[in-house]
C-alpha cells in the first residue's frame, strides 16, 4: 500500500498544509489524524448526522464522505478556523448564549452548516432553521436551543452588518 | 423477506425456457458476474458471482439446489451464497405459466440475509434482489432467442 | 455579591467546545499508538468451528490478533453489576471475545491491533470464521416457550431471572367493575451519543500502571469491574473519561471492548485505541427498554384504580449487562403505579434471554417504560367507563398534604403536589377550548388528538442500603472534595462524571453561593479515578441531588473550619462572628472582618491556627442521601393525524416539570428538551429491528430514524417548584423526566385523535404505516 501514497495539499483555516496519504484517506481521517486538527468529530460514518461538517471552498460539505485527494488544492475552514475564545464568530457566541450544546459533540458541525445556512438565508424563520439543520443529527438538545441560536447568530451577523454600514 | 417477481417470456413456449433455464453453461453466462457455475451433484451446484450495489458488494460463494423438480411447470431453488458483506439463503419457487404468447415465469422467494448487508443494506436487499432477477429474466431470453 | 442560584448562567463548559477545543477520545494521539478493530459475528447463534487468522496477520501493518481461545484463562468474563435478590438470576458468562460459541449479531469473535485504522480494518475481511449456525430467537416472549431454541444449557427456557414485587390476587381484579386489560410493547431503541464507544489504553511497564482513557458515564464503575475482568489492582488502574460525547445510559455498561484494549496495552505494551463505528454500535452496543408488557388494570365505574397487575417480559439481550437486570425489576416494578393512589399493585418480570445485543439503562430506565404502560391504561379506562382523562387522573393522585407519599410497592415520594402541574398543562393548552376545537375538526374530516401524561420519577438513588438490598454491586452514595488554594481560589472534585450535563456550570453557582468567592474563582476535577476519591457516576438524574448535595455539604465544612479560623484571627467570640458572601466579620462591629481569601491564605499558612484545628482548608464529604427525590410533572401534547396517509404532526407539546428548586433554569430546560426529544423519538419514530431470528436489521441511521429539528414545534415548557425535604438544595434529578412523560402523552394523543375509528392500541414507534393499518383495521369494524 505505501507504494501507492499521494500528497494533498490545502489550506486549512488560512494555513497551508501538506500530507502523504492513501487514495482512499477520506477527508475526515485527513485533518484529524494527519493535519492534527481535531474539532470536527465523526458521528455515523453514512452523512446523515453531519457532525463532520466543514465548510470546503466556502461551502459546508460532510467531510466523513469525501476523500482527501478530491479537496487537493481546497480552502477549507473547519471550528477552529471561525473565531477564537476572545473573538468569538456569531454562530459561536449564538450557540453559547442559547445553550445550543450540551456534550458539545456534533456543535462545531452543526455550528459550521449553520454558517452556510444564515450564508444563504441571513434572517430565517424558525421553521426554515428546522428546514435548514434536517443534515444534522443532535441527541443531547432536542433542537430548540439550536434553532435559538442560530435565531441568535442571524440578529447579531445583522448587528454586526448594520454598524459596519453606519462606519 | 420474500419476493414476488413475474416475467413474461413473449414466443417462448414452458418447455423452451425449462430447457434454456437448466443449462449450466446458459446459467453462467447469464447470472450476473459469474465466474464459476459447475455441477458438482445430481441438481446440486457451485457458484461463484460477484455483486456491486451500494453496501451489498463482493465476491459470493454459492452452494446451488433444485429440488421438487415438475418438468416443465416448476421447480424449487435453493440457494445458499457466502461472502464478506454476510450470507444469503434463499428459497425460490419458480412457476412456468405457458399460454398462446408465451410463457409467465413468476419467481417467489423467501430471502434471509445476514452481515453488514442485513443490518446496513436490508433496506436495499429487495431492490437488489429485483434488479438482478430482472437482468437475469432478460439475458435467458436473449440466450433463449439465440438458441 | 449576586446569588448565582436560580440563575439562567450561560455555559462554563462552552468556550472550549465552541472553538473546537474539546478532547474526546479519538482526539488524544499517544507516541507508538496502534489501532484495535473487533471482529464481530454475523450470526445471531453459531459454533465457531475454527477461525483463521494467517492472511490477516499476513498483511503489512497488522501487529496482534487476538481469538477467544487465545485469551482463554489470561482475562476473565464481564459480569453484571446489578443482581436483582430473589430472582432465581442466573448470570451468565460473557467472555470478552467469544469462546466456541457466538450468541449474537455483534458478539466478539477477534480483536486485531494495527499500525492505523485502515489497516485495522482491512484486517477484518481475511479472517476466515467457519461458523455452524444455530437455532436461534430475539422476541423474548417466544423464547420463554418450551420448544425455544436453547441460549445457555444451564438457564432453562431462557429465564435469566423472574422477580415479584406486590401481590394482587385473581379476586382483586374479577371483584372491581371495569377491568382494562392490553399488551403494552416498549421497542428497543438505540441510546445513540452521538460519540460512539472508544477507548485508549497507556501502560507503563516500568512502574506498572495501566491508564485507560475510556467513554463512560461512570469512571470508578469501570475501575471497579475491569480491575476484575482483568485481575489488576484497581490502585494501578487509573480510568478517565475526557470529554465525552453524549451517553443516554449507553455508556453507563463496562464492555467486553474496553476490556480488550486495556489487556493488549499491556500485552504489546504500546498504547492501543480502539474507535467504533456507528454500524458497530448499533451491532454491539446496549440497547434500551425492550419490555413486553400485559396489563390489568381495575377499578370502579366513579372513577377509583383499585389494582394493578402487570406481567413484564423483559428482553435482557444474550448477556446480562451492568445494570441490565435492575431496569426491567427494580425501577419499573417498584414505580409501576406511578402517581396513582392505588391500593395494590403487582409486578411480575422474567427477564429473557434472546440472541440480541444486552440491553441496559436508557434515559428514564425503567420509568418511561412503567409510567408509558400505566399512562395507556388510564386512558383506555377513562374511556372505558366514559370519563375525562383528566378527571380519572385527579381522583387517583394523592393529596398534597399526605406526602411523604408511600406508593403501592413501598417507595416513600419524598414530596409532591401532581395536581399542580396538570392544572398548570391545562390552562396553557386552554383544554375546555381545545376539546371544542378537536369536536369541531372532526366533523371536517380532520383528527387532532389530545394526549395527556402525569408521571412521577424515581431520581437521585439513595441511599447505599438500598442499593445493597436491590443488588446494586455498588454503594449510591457521592463525595466532594473542596480544596481551597492559598489565594481564596477553589477546586471541587466530585465523583459525578459529566458529558454535556452542565455539572461545571450548576455546581460552580452552588459553590460560589455557598463560599462567596466568584463564579471564576471556582473549577472542578471530575473523571479521573486518580485525582478523584471513589464516586460512582452520572445516571439515574443522580448528578444535583446527591453529587450537587455532596459539594454543597463539603462547602459547609469548609465554611465551618474558615470559621473557627476567622474567630481566632478577628479575637472574637465564636458567638460574635457571622459568614455572608464571602466576609467573616464580628457583629457588633462589621469592620472587624477577614475575607474568605484571607482566611484562606492564614489556613494555609497556619502561622496562627487556633487550638487543635489543622492546617490547611480542605473538605471532603461523603454523602449518602436518606432516600430518592421523586420529581414529577404533567405533559399534554396535540397532533393531528393525516387519516389517509398516516402521518402524524405535533401541533402542540406542553411539558409542565417539577424538580424541586432549580439551580441553572437554563441547564434544566435544555436537560428536559433533550429528554423529551427521546421520548418522542420512541413513541414515533426509533426501533431497533432485529427478525426472529436475531439478524439486526437496522444498523445505521439510514435505517433507524433519529429525531430531526423539523420533526419538533416549539415545547411549551412550565415549570412549578415543589421543595424536596431529602437534601438542602430542595432539588430533584431532572434529566430523565422528559422522557418519562413524552412517551405515553404522544400516544395517547394519537389514539385519542383516532376515537372515530375505534383504535384503541397501536405498537411504538407510531410509524405511517401502522398508523394507516390501524384506521383501516378500526374503520372496518
Amino acid at each position: 500500500m505505501s507504494n501507492n501514497l499521494v500528497e494533498v495539499t490545502v489550506t486549512i483555516n488560512g494555513e497551508r498544509r501538506s500530507a502523504t496519504v492513501e487514495p482512499r484517506t477520506l477527508l475526515i481521517h485527513f485533518i484529524r489524524d494527519y493535519l492534527g486538527i481535531t474539532g470536527s468529530h465523526i458521528g455515523c460514518d453514512t452523512s446523515q448526522c453531519g457532525n463532520c461538517s466543514l465548510l470546503v471552498n466556502g461551502r459546508a460539505a460532510k467531510s466523513c464522505t469525501l476523500l482527501a485527494v478530491h479537496v487537493d488544492g481546497a480552502e477549507i475552514i473547519t471550528v477552529e478556523g471561525i473565531g477564537k475564545v476572545d473573538n468569538l464568530h456569531p454562530i459561536q457566541q449564538g450557540f453559547w448564549e442559547e445553550h445550543g450544546l450540551q456534550c458539545g459533540y456534533c456543535t462545531p458541525g452543526a455550528m459550521m452548516a449553520s454558517i452556510e445556512l444564515l450564508h444563504q438565508n441571513p434572517n430565517p424563520t424558525d421553521k426554515e432553521i428546522r428546514e435548514g439543520l434536517d443534515g444534522l443529527i443532535c441527541r443531547c438538545t432536542g433542537y430548540e436551543f439550536i434553532v435559538n441560536a442560530v435565531r441568535r447568530a442571524s440578529e447579531i451577523m445583522a448587528d454586526q452588518n448594520s454598524s459596519k454600514e453606519e462606519v | 423477506m420474500e419476493i414476488n417477481y413475474a416475467y413474461k417470456f413473449k414466443g417462448l413456449s414452458s418447455k423452451e425456457l425449462w430447457d434454456v433455464i437448466q443449462d449450466p453453461d446458459v446459467l453462467k453466462e447469464v447470472l450476473p458476474g459469474c465466474k464459476k457455475f459447475e455441477k458438482v451433484g445430481d441438481e446440486q451446484y457451485e457458484a461463484i458471482m460477484g455483486i456491486n450495489m451500494g453496501p451489498i458488494k463482493g465476491e459470493f460463494t454459492a452452494d446451488v439446489e433444485q429440488v421438487d423438480k415438475n418438468e416443465p411447470e416448476s421447480y424449487r431453488l435453493l440457494v445458499k451464497a457466502k461472502g464478506k458483506p454476510g450470507e444469503i439463503n434463499a428459497d425460490a419457487k419458480m412457476t412456468f405459466i405457458g399460454d398462446d404468447e408465451g410463457t409467465e415465469l413468476t419467481c417467489v422467494a423467501a430471502i434471509e440475509v445476514t452481515g453488514l448487508m442485513a443490518t446496513i443494506g436490508q433496506r436495499m436487499v429487495g431492490g437488489v434482489a429485483k434488479t438482478i432477477l430482472k437482468r437475469f429474466m432478460k439475458d435467458i431470453e436473449k440466450e433463449a432467442k439465440n438458441a | 455579591m449576586e446569588k448565582l442560584v436560580g440563575q439562567r448562567l450561560k455555559r462554563k463548559e462552552d468556550p472550549k467546545l465552541i472553538t473546537g477545543n474539546g478532547t474526546y477520545v479519538d482526539d488524544i494521539k499517544l507516541q507508538g499508538m496502534l489501532h484495535a478493530s473487533v471482529l464481530r459475528s454475523p450470526h445471531p447463534h453459531a459454533k465457531i468451528v475454527s477461525i483463521d487468522t494467517t492472511k490477516a496477520e499476513d498483511l503489512e501493518g497488522v501487529v496482534k490478533i487476538y481469538t477467544g481461545k487465545d485469551l482463554e484463562g489470561k482475562i476473565n468474563p464481564v459480569p453484571s453489576s446489578w443482581l436483582v435478590p430473589g430472582a432465581n438470576l442466573i448470570e451468565t458468562k460473557q467472555y470478552p471475545l467469544a469462546i466456541g460459541t457466538v450468541r449474537y449479531v455483534g458478539d466478539g469473535v477477534a480483536f486485531i491491533v494495527a499500525k492505523d485504522r485502515y489497516i485495522a480494518r482491512d484486517a477484518l475481511n481475511l479472517i476466515d470464521v467457519e461458523y455452524e449456525t444455530l437455532p436461534s430467537i430475539a422476541n423474548q416472549k417466544d423464547a420463554r416457550k418450551e420448544d425455544a431454541p436453547q441460549i445457555f444449557e444451564e438457564v432453562k427456557n431462557n429465564v435469566a431471572f423472574t422477580y415479584i414485587a406486590g401481590e394482587v390476587l385473581d379476586d382483586d381484579i374479577e371483584k372491581e367493575e371495569v377491568v382494562v386489560r392490553e399488551s403494552y410493547n416498549s421497542q428497543r431503541v438505540a441510546p445513540s451519543p452521538m460519540e460512539t464507544r472508544n477507548s485508549l489504553g497507556y501502560f507503563n511497564p516500568g512502574d506498572g500502571e495501566l491508564k485507560l482513557y475510556v467513554g463512560s458515564q461512570n469512571p470508578h464503575i469501570h475501575r471497579m469491574v475491569l480491575s476484575e475482568v482483568l485481575d489488576f489492582p484497581e490502585h494501578k488502574l487509573q480510568v478517565i473519561v475526557p470529554d465525552m460525547g453524549g451517553g443516554f445510559g449507553g455508556k453507563i455498561g463496562v464492555y467486553p471492548d474496553e476490556a480488550l484494549v486495556a489487556y493488549a496495552t499491556m500485552d504489546l505494551e504500546t498504547p492501543v485505541k480502539w474507535v467504533e463505528e456507528r454500524n458497530e454500535h448499533f451491532q454491539s452496543a446496549n440497547g434500551g427498554r425492550d419490555m413486553m408488557v400485559d396489563v390489568e388494570l381495575a377499578g370502579t365505574k366513579d372513577g377509583y384504580m383499585k389494582a394493578l397487575r402487570v406481567v413484564n417480559h423483559a428482553n435482557v439481550g444474550a448477556y446480562l449487562a451492568t445494570f441490565g437486570p435492575g431496569n426491567p425489576t427494580i425501577d419499573f416494578g417498584l414505580m409501576m403505579s406511578g402517581s396513582y393512589k392505588i391500593p395494590k399493585a403487582q409486578v411480575t418480570t422474567y427477564g429473557m434471554y434472546t440472541n440480541t445485543m444486552s440491553v441496559d439503562s436508557y434515559r428514564g430506565a425503567g420509568k418511561p417504560e412503567s409510567t408509558y404502560m400505566l399512562e395507556r391504561a388510564v386512558d383506555e379506562y377513562a374511556r372505558q367507563i366514559g370519563m375525562d382523562p383528566v378527571e380519572v387522573r385527579r381522583k387517583n393522585f394523592p393529596d398534597k398534604d399526605e406526602f411523604p407519599f408511600t406508593n403501592a410497592q413501598g417507595l416513600v415520594y419524598d414530596s409532591g403536589d401532581y395536581q399542580k402541574p396538570l392544572d398548570v398543562a391545562l390552562e396553557t393548552a386552554d383544554y375546555e377550548a381545545l376539546r371544542k376545537e378537536q369536536a369541531k375538526l372532526r366533523k371536517e374530516g380532520r383528527y387532532i388528538g389530545i394526549g395527556l401524561a402525569s408521571y412521577v420519577e424515581l431520581s437521585g438513588f439513595g441511599p447505599s442500603a438500598v442499593a445493597g438490598a436491590i443488588g446494586f454491586q455498588g454503594g449510591i452514595w457521592e463525595n466532594s472534595t473542596v480544596r481551597v488554594h492559598p489565594g481564596g481560589t477553589v477546586t471541587v472534585f466530585t465523583g459525578t462524571s459529566p458529558h454535556g450535563q452542565g455539572h461545571d456550570t450548576t455546581f460552580t453557582q452552588i459553590v460560589a453561593d455557598k463560599l462567596g468567592i466568584p463564579y471564576e474563582d471556582i473549577n472542578f476535577v471530575f473523571n479521573d479515578t486518580k485525582s478523584v476519591s471513589m464516586g460512582w457516576g452520572t445516571y439515574g438524574s443522580r448528578s444535583l441531588p446527591v453529587g450537587g448535595t455532596a459539594i454543597a455539604m463539603a462547602c459547609d465544612k469548609v465554611i465551618d473550619k474558615a470559621m473557627k479560623v476567622a474567630v481566632h484571627l478577628l479575637e472574637a467570640d465564636a458567638d460574635d462572628v457571622a459568614f455572608e458572601k464571602g466576609i467573616f466579620y464580628t457583629k457588633g462591629n462589621p469592620e472587624n472582618k477577614k475575607t474568605f481569601q484571607e482566611i484562606a491564605k492564614a489556613a494555609n499558612f497556619a502561622w496562627s491556627m487556633p487550638e487543635g484545628i489543622e492546617p490547611g482548608l480542605e473538605e471532603k464529604m461523603f454523602y449518602d442521601p436518606e432516600n430518592f427525590t421523586y420529581p414529577f410533572g404533567t405533559h399534554l401534547v396535540v397532533v393531528e393525524v393525516d387519516v389517509e396517509t398516516g402521518e402524524i404532526e405535533i401541533l402542540r407539546f406542553i411539558a409542565v416539570t417539577d424538580a424541586g428548586e432549580l439551580i441553572n433554569p437554563l441547564v434544566v430546560e435544555g436537560q428536559v428538551l433533550g429528554a423529551i426529544a427521546q421520548g418522542v423519538g420512541q413513541a414515533l419514530w426509533e426501533e431497533i429491528q432485529y427478525n426472529s431470528k436475531g439478524q439486526l436489521l437496522s444498523g445505521s441511521f439510514m435505517d433507524y430514524t433519529m429525531p430531526k429539528a423539523r420533526f419538533f414545534p416549539k415545547i411549551e415548557m412550565k415549570f412549578t417548584h415543589t421543595a424536596s425535604p431529602v437534601n438542602q438544595l430542595k432539588a430533584k434529578g431532572v434529566a430523565e423526566s422528559g422522557t418519562t412523560g413524552s412517551i405515553a402523552s404522544t400516544v395517547n394523543a394519537v389514539i385519542d385523535a383516532l376515537t372515530p375509528f375505534d383504535v384503541s392500541n397501536i405498537e411504538t414507534p407510531l410509524t405511517p404505516e401502522r398508523v394507516w393499518r390501524a384506521i383501516q383495521k378500526g374503520a372496518k369494524n
